[in-house]
């Protein structure tokens, strides 16, 4: 008796709430969508303060265990506004019809590994783009669709190389030294947004080699056509559940998948081309000018023209080859087993000759329900990149284009050959010729990857009262990415080198794997009802990069075994983590009020104390106000605080050997860097507040949150006591504090049968402050910019983001010391994306307002240096020049705000007679054109003020050294769905 | 029976669900136990010395130590040599070279601060490799323990003997062995710290002479002849000779020149084989292979970098056939073309380190660490005051007529400390110029700093180098810092 004693109090408590809810009754009914009448397949119907929940079938319809007495429920579909009915006693037949939801009220959002909450009541700010919203224009890459559509984020492109190249800041900066983009997670599989340099500044002498390759960050591999959600947690208490990777904000990407029903099949196809958006002026000459700055040998460039005028900008940035993308996806299955399959093949040509981004995608997710309790999810991709990213940024051995331009006279028509039909040997001065470069140099980097994830869902109990469920999920991310550069002996910049003709071979072997089981627990009480999950994720991430860089090659000859002089390269990285979470969640109220705390537990290989576990909490709640400003009106105020953290770097807590070599014998002696034994996790705090709300019958819909956000604990670097043997060591101390305000206000200004807009606006502004840094000295942290040119400077009671160099006094002198001359954070930034229906046109628009932050344009300053600024000898000139003479850079700080429009997309659905007489035999065809960044208003008189030189720094932003330009692309699309 | 059944069947689905229930906790075990433990594997870590080192991997630290003993010689060559008036450097890129450094005032954040990281970074290796050789679970024998750790005790000994010159009175930390989260190790006085080196020098030649017959590692080059403990041992006591002779001058430690006596009686000095024994001795062995360590100071004639002070050449004693010092002759030679830069004219290059026919550049030229020539002129010195005066004297001409060609000189056993001192400082001068500084260390140890050539109006000749900025911040004390506060 005694051994079976546990099994019956743990029957018993289950059995228990069944019983006291012993009457039920057998509500059905259907679910479709209003003015089509098609029914909805995976719609969820509800009653409302219980936890029974059932979901519609492939012909929309659905039967649901209710009590007996008077209930209300919920029919609700992501996409669709819910709607609610009361169905009283007696009555079991219930349908709905429910209605687009455009201004996306319905979203669910995540709260934990395996818990979601309704946007309706969540506690945070809420920043969810949909599928439709990416790929309504073709861009590069995910991370750049969202530009002008979520609030609380920074994205820039480091330059406008095709293929991407983005950083994405949510909430500001908030590391120093620490790492400084956001986690990516697809499909429950951490994704890895590496960066890794191709080694193009190794061959054309950047001053930091591997932070000016203008490198892709691998969430390009990510297809945007299969998205169906983008969810991104900014505040701590959201991302807290993802531990001390999450201090930066994470990316939730949920993919499409299928739906029961009938088989679809959608074809999409583009065409269209990029174009440059400017241009770069030079300065013009007389023949006597050129000769007395660059010698008699220039006069023949004079003997047919007097005033030759050559745009070499012109010469080598042209409107891209045909680009395309053809999406094909099929989607289908029963209620049993559902699938998605999708397949991209695209190419987006670049402006510079020779340069492009191909894509290929193949997307695989199944569901499979193999019991009434158990459900099998699994999501699978493969994808392939090539990338010829041209040569651009900063060279100083001209190896580059812009910085090239900067030093060739404007006389000199780089298309000129002799008669051999090979481009003249340069007399200017200068040892290149962009052309020339284009033609023979290459710059290719490949990327193969899979990345595949599994989900079991096991519903272990499910009452009326109760339900438990039991979720295991898991996946990986595997990629190699190859570079191959050369740079072959004929190019002008090589033959004057010592060693002539350059060859690179880089390989990044990516692998991330994770894997977590989840319990998640729901009761309910008649007042109030609890949800309790725990849970154990693990996570391994590793990441090796190999590089073999050769020079003075066997002319001719770009194989890496062909030159004398070779350098090998390798770096291994590898982290993993363990962590343990609770999490609570309180609903009272009818659901009015919800609570929700919870904590991570975690330990990681980086940390110095790989046993200690590092606990995160968090603690929310938000309140819903019903019918305040009308009838089905909401005003929800909501509060947060969390905790999150950013792990130590690789290596920073071990203290290296240096292997100096003598007489061909390698000793080992102490290095000067001292690792840190006891090195933490930085550790981000953040309390968020906000008042949301949802009026007008659900037209208008706003949310205001404001934050503040202290990183302490900062991974920051030290000079110790020289006499200790060593010159540097990593410490964790000092604070810096973000705060700011971040809004959205969307609303259907126009909603009828036939005619909708829907508006959509997101305001962001944040500031950050240096608060303390542990009693050391200002400094400029890692790949600050160039000294004397303007660099990041790292201060108490400044803002992390400030550039300082010397500027002039009142009395017009060189100040002695260096001052703050800028700030690269902009000072706002508005989105403004509309959507215009009309019958069966649509009309898309995303408009992009920065306001404020300062460039450098070094780009001028290279010209000046040259002198050959377009507007040489001008005021302007004279005045830049009196900078350039002293060392000042402040006439080379520049206003960096813009205006730009993002995004137009405009649709059409053909009217079905139109399709059924073309013979094709397709359920829809839908025919557009689409433009990005086809306007952009700005103060910068440079290219682009969206520009970061140094695209893999933590800190240094709107940096123009020569960078691949910005383009504006056109595309003509059509999608027949059968 | 039927009862029976059912509770088998119970206590069955329980054990199942143990089962279960303990392969769930047995894989979250084998999680938690999977390796968090991940070390770097892309560079060598300081682990790999601390944990149970190989013998392989403690003859690689060796090794290291061998290429950090120099690390400092290029610095002490210029800079001391600039500092002492042996030469200047003309080059015309560094301010400080004709301005701080013979004018002031000196900056303890750029070049008088200097000579300091790089020693203690060497004697950060050394700690490290003492503690390395020792530990019980490495792979050396006693005897090999003791023979590893006399030669890391000489070259610490020797660190810290560079680091007090460079100071003076400003002292030094000694007590550096210590985990880079404790407090910085305490300033000490000159005499201190010199009295510290000497112990770990006798320590040193302790260990030495238990070393057995062979050290458990190789020698890179400049150690022919000093290969064995038993040799090395010479090598010790040439050194803690040297450093006794300085306690003695510099710090008025009249029972050093005794011991002093003693110990370079230990070393491997000789009046053999003179004048080709006068070279004997180690030297910091340099190569020109690729990623190796070149002479740091060898250049061509027509560089306009280093040149000799002009009162070495005007101040060469003449031989019997009316020729300057040999010493001068073939440490010096006339560049094609003079140099004047900031009042400062240059005419003459040093050029011991260049090829000797070619007169080009020779990176593989080594420099001497330690030699018979000097441990002569030490025990010269010792002699004299040890009131050993014939033997100095004897000394001393072993030196002029084998070194320079010069005949022997006046002095008497009757003649005055003072004159003996400056026919002694004229000899070291010309053997050891651009070796080491011994010009500016000399003028010191015999307080005639103010006897060094002034060649511009408020150029002054410098006491000593100044604790680095970085040393008195991360201490909290107000740059520049000393002893004193």
């Amino acid at each position: 008796m005694r051994s079976i004693l546990p099994t019956f109090v743990l029957v018993g408590a289950l059995a228990l709430p069944v019983a006291t809810q012993a009457q039920t009754r057998t509500i059905t009914g259907t679910v479709t969508v209003v003015g089509s009448g098609q029914p909805l397949t995976d719609a969820t119907i509800s009653i409302v303060g219980g936890t029974t929940i059932t979901r519609t079938t492939a012909n929309g319809r659905f039967s649901l265990i209710a009590p007996d007495g008077n209930v209300t429920v919920l029919a609700r579909a992501i996409g669709y506004k819910r709607l609610t009915k009361t169905v009283p006693a007696g009555q079991n037949t219930v349908d709905f019809a429910l209605e687009n939801d455009a201004l996306q009220l319905e979203s669910v959002v995540v709260t934990g590994q395996a818990t979601t909450v309704d946007r309706r009541s969540a506690t945070t700010a809420v920043a969810v783009v949909t599928g439709s919203e990416v790929t309504n224009v073709p861009a590069p890459t995910v991370d750049n669709a969202l530009v002008g559509k979520v609030s609380g984020i920074n994205l820039q492109s480091n330059s406008g190389a095709p293929g991407g190249g983005i950083q994405m800041q949510i909430r500001g900066n908030n590391t120093i030294l620490g790492a400084f983009d956001p986690l990516y997670v697809v499909d429950g599989v951490i994704y890895s947004n590496a960066t890794i340099a191709s080694g193009r500044g190794t061959i054309s002498a950047a001053a930091f080699t591997a932070a000016e390759d203008d490198g892709v960050n691998r969430v390009a591999d990510i297809n945007p056509a299969d998205v169906e959600t983008i969810e991104i947690l900014k505040g701590a208490a959201a991302s807290s559940i993802y531990g001390s990777k999450a201090a930066n904000g994470v990316v939730v990407i949920t993919t499409k998948r299928g739906q029961a029903g009938a088989t679809t099949v959608n074809v999409t196809q583009r065409f269209g081309q990029f174009r440059p958006t400017r241009t770069l002026e030079s300065r013009k000459f007389t023949e006597a000018e050129a000769v007395d700055e660059y010698g008699d040998d220039v006069a023949h460039w004079f003997a047919n023209n007097p005033s030759p005028y050559f745009n070499h900008f012109d010469q080598v940035f042209k409107p891209s080859n045909l680009s395309f993308e053809t999406v094909a996806d099929v989607s289908g299955g029963t209620d049993r087993t559902r699938y998605f399959v999708g397949a991209t093949n695209k190419h987006d040509g670049g402006i510079e000759r020779n340069t492009g981004f191909n894509r290929q995608n193949l997307r695989l997710n199944v569901d499979q329900t193999i019991t009434d309790q158990l459900k099998l999810s699994v999501s699978s991709t493969y994808n392939r990149s090539t990338n010829d990213r041209g040569w651009n940024n900063n060279c100083n051995n001209f190896e580059c284009h812009g910085y090239a331009f900067a030093y060739t006279p404007s006389f000199v028509d780089l298309r000129t050959r002799d008669e051999a039909g090979q481009y003249l040997t340069p007399d200017w001065g200068t040892n290149a010729n962009s052309l020339q470069l284009t033609d023979l140099a290459k710059n290719h980097e490949e990327t193969n990857r899979f990345t595949g994830g599994l989900t079991l869902h096991y519903d272990a109990v499910t009452t009326s009262r109760q339900s438990l469920a039991l979720v295991a999920g898991g996946g990986l991310d595997v990629f190699q990415q190859n570079n191959s550069l050369w740079a072959p002996n004929e190019l002008f910049q090589e033959r004057t080198q010592t060693l002539p003709g350059a060859a690179l071979e880089g390989n990044g072997n990516s692998l991330f794997y994770n894997w977590n089981l989840n319990a998640v627990h729901s009761y309910d009480f008649n007042s109030f009802s609890l949800h309790t999950s725990g849970g154990l994720q693990y996570e391994d991430r590793g990441l090796k990069t190999s590089r073999i860089t050769t020079t003075n090659l066997v002319p001719g000859q770009r194989n890496v075994g062909q030159g004398t002089n070779t350098v090998a390269q390798e770096n291994i990285t590898q982290e993993r983590t363990l962590a343990f979470y609770a999490q609570e969640e309180i609903r009272l109220f009818e659901d009015r009020l919800l609570f929700d705390a919870g904590m991570r537990a975690e330990r990681s290989s980086m940390n110095g104390d790989i046993d200690r576990y590092n606990v995160f909490p968090k603690v929310s709640a938000s309140y819903r106000l019903l019918d305040l400003l009308g009838e089905g009106s909401e005003i929800k105020p909501r509060i947060a605080y969390g905790e999150t953290g950013n792990l130590p770097i690789f290596g920073q807590k071990f203290t290296l050997l240096n292997t100096p070599q003598l007489g061909g014998l390698t000793g080992f002696t102490v290095a000067g860097a001292s690792g840190y034994a006891g090195v933490e996790p930085e550790r981000l705090k953040e309390i968020e507040m906000g008042i949301d709300g949802i009026a007008l019958h659900s037209r208008l819909t706003w949310e205001l949150t404001g934050f503040r956000r202290n990183t302490t604990n900062l991974l920051l670097q030290r000079v110790p006591a020289p006499s200790t043997g060593f010159s540097t060591q990593v410490f964790n101390g000092g604070k810096i504090e973000n705060q700011g305000f971040e809004a959205m206000i969307g609303g259907t200004p126009l909603q009828r049968p036939n005619v909708q807009w829907t508006a959509r606006s997101t305001f962001t502004r944040y500031t950050s402050e240096v608060k303390d840094l542990a009693g050391l000295p200002a400094f400029r942290p890692p790949l600050s910019g160039f000294g004397g040119l303007g660099v990041t400077f790292i201060q108490v009671g400044k803002p992390l983001t400030q550039l300082v160099g010397r500027a002039f006094d009142a009395d017009g002198n060189r100040t002695a010391t260096d001052v703050q001359i800028g700030n690269t954070a902009p000072d706002y930034k508005i989105g403004f994306v509309n959507d215009f229906t009309y019958h069966n046109a649509s009309v898309n628009v995303v408009l992009d307002y920065q306001h404020g932050g300062d460039i450098i344009n070094l780009t001028q300053f290279l010209y000046d240096d040259a002198g050959l600024s377009a507007d040489y000898g001008s005021d302007e000139w004279t005045n830049r020049m009196k900078g350039y003479d002293n060392g000042v850079m402040t006439p080379y700080i520049e206003d960096a705000s813009f205006l730009k429009l993002r995004e137009v997309n405009v649709g059409m659905t053909l009217p079905q007679s139109w399709v059924n007489r073309t013979g094709l035999r397709s359920r829809s065809v839908r025919v557009g054109v689409s433009g990005r960044n086809l306007l952009t208003w700005q103060r910068y008189s440079g290219l682009d003020p969206e520009v970061a030189n140094l695209g893999s720094a933590a800190i240094r932003n709107n940096l123009d050294v020569a960078a691949y330009p910005p383009s504006r692309s056109f595309f003509f699309n059509i999608t027949v769905g059968f | 029976m039927m009862t029976t059944t059912r509770q088998i069947r119970r206590v069955g689905a329980r054990s199942r669900g143990r089962r279960v229930f303990q392969a769930a906790i047995g894989a979250v075990l084998i999680t938690s136990c999977s390796d968090f433990d991940v070390q770097n594997v892309n560079a060598p870590t300081a682990e790999t010395l601390t944990g149970a080192p190989s013998r392989e991997v403690l003859a690689r630290a060796a090794i290291g130590l061998q290429t950090q003993v120099f690390t400092s010689i290029g610095g002490m060559i210029q800079q001391w040599g600039i500092y002492g008036r042996e030469g200047w450097n003309l080059n015309g890129n560094d301010p400080r070279e004709t301005g701080e450094e013979v004018r002031g005032p000196q900056d303890p954040g750029g070049r008088a601060g200097g000579i300091w990281s790089g020693e203690y970074s060497a004697i950060r290796s050394l700690n490290t490799y003492e503690a390395a050789v020792v530990n019980p679970s490495g792979g050396l024998t006693a005897t090999e323990t003791k023979a590893g750790l006399g030669f890391a005790e000489t070259l610490e000994a020797y660190h810290f003997h560079i680091l007090a010159i460079r100071s003076g009175p400003t002292g030094i930390p000694i007590d550096v062995d210590r985990p880079i989260s404790d407090p910085p190790a305490p300033l000490v006085s000159m005499a201190d710290a010199m009295a510290a080196a000497s112990d770990l020098f006798d320590q040193g030649y302790a260990d030495l002479q238990a070393g057995g017959a062979s050290f458990p590692f190789t020698f890179v080059g400049g150690y022919n002849g000093f290969t064995t403990p038993a040799t090395f041992a010479q090598v010790n006591r040439a050194l803690a000779a040297k450093l006794l002779v300085h306690r003695a001058t510099f710090t008025n430690c009249a029972a050093c020149w005794t011991q002093a006596s003693a110990a370079i009686d230990q070393s491997f000095i000789t009046t053999t084989g003179l004048p080709a024994s006068l070279s004997t001795g180690v030297y910091f062995g340099y190569t020109s292979a690729a990623g190796e360590s070149a002479n740091p100071v060898t250049e061509a004639l027509t560089s306009n970098r280093y040149w000799v002070h002009p009162s070495i050449i005007t101040g060469a004693q003449l031989r019997a056939n009316g020729q300057p010092d040999l010493r001068l002759t073939t440490k010096t030679a006339e560049a094609p073309a003079p140099r004047t830069l900031n009042d400062l004219t240059g005419t003459y290059k040093p050029v011991m380190y260049n090829d000797p026919v070619t007169r080009g550049p020779n990176l593989d030229a080594d420099i001497p660490w330690i030699t018979n020539e000097e441990l002569i002129l030490l025990r010269a010195e010792i002699r004299w005051h040890a009131g050993n005066k014939p033997g100095a004297i004897d000394d001393l001409n072993l030196i002029r007529v084998n070194a320079g060609g010069l005949p022997v000189t006046t002095l008497t056993a009757a003649s005055s400390d003072d004159a003996f001192t400056t026919e002694l400082l004229y000899n070291r001068l010309y053997s050891l110029m651009w070796t080491q500084g011994t010009r500016w260390i000399d003028a010191r140890r015999y307080g005639r700093t103010g006897t060094l050539p002034i060649d511009r109006t408020g150029d002054v000749v410098h006491q000593n180098m100044l604790i680095p900025s970085a040393e008195c911040d991360a201490r909290g004390l107000k740059v520049p810092c000393s002893i004193g506060g």
